[in-house]
């Protein structure tokens, strides 16, 4: 695969897992990858945002249980952590939705330096969804 | 126990997916075309993951075995 492009609309630290995971396995084999992250999950390019990802819902309890499972499967157990390692392949690129950013509180000053920036969801659908090889939504 | 002779190691035992493939494609890049790359890994996720990854690649999978929930793995680089 050469290209794939991923749309993250969930936030909650467990379900941000698997597109990052997917991320993280391509981007390690050399696919250019791209994400935009819209609704709630904006807030994960933050520094803030990702660092306070935490289990919702009925699995909360097992927030602590989870994070030393991901530990232990030799991903680093913080959100920003796996940003930054799948910004190290140098084939991985993370996007704002402007909507979102403006909904949900991120701008230019608190976007994490990791992020390509802050982007149209009409310059994503047509330039990196509607190009790439693949495309996924979580 | 293989008669191959490995020219580097990795050892992933205890990582799950995305790790083995992730570091596998580290320790690929730092060998050299011909050498070959021994696998230690306990994710059942390899045994599919490994091979097609092989595939896409270029690289060969010479040989691979399981024993008590170990599994080997001896890749030459394409």
């Amino acid at each position: 695969m050469k290209s794939l492009a991923i749309v993250v609309r969930e936030d909650g630290y467990d379900k941000l897992l698997t597109p990052l995971a997917f991320a993280y396995l391509q981007g390690a084999e050399g696919t250019q990858v791209d994400l935009l992250f819209v609704n709630w999950a904006v807030r994960a390019l933050t520094e803030e945002g990702a660092k306070g990802q935490v289990i919702q819902g009925e699995h909360a309890a097992q927030d602590g249980w989870v994070r030393q499972q991901v530990e232990k499967a030799g991903l680093p157990p913080d959100i920003y952590d796996v940003i930054q390692a799948l910004k190290a392949t140098e084939n991985v690129n993370f996007y704002a939705c402007s909507l979102a950013s403006s909904i949900f509180g991120v701008n230019e000053d608190n976007l994490i330096p990791e992020a390509s920036g802050i982007v149209g969801a009409s310059w994503f659908l047509n330039e990196k969804a509607a190009k790439a090889e693949h495309c996924q939504y979580f | 126990m293989s008669d191959i002779k490995a020219n580097s190691k990795l050892d992933t035992s205890g990582k799950c997916c995305p790790m083995p493939i992730v570091e596998t494609n580290v320790a690929m890049k730092k060998i050299n075309s011909g050498e070959i790359l021994e696998i230690i890994a306990t994710d059942p996720g390899t045994l599919t993951d490994i091979p097609s990854w092989c595939e896409r690649t270029g690289h060969t999978l010479m040989e691979s075995g399981q024993s008590d929930g170990v599994i080997q793995f001896y890749v030459k680089k394409g």
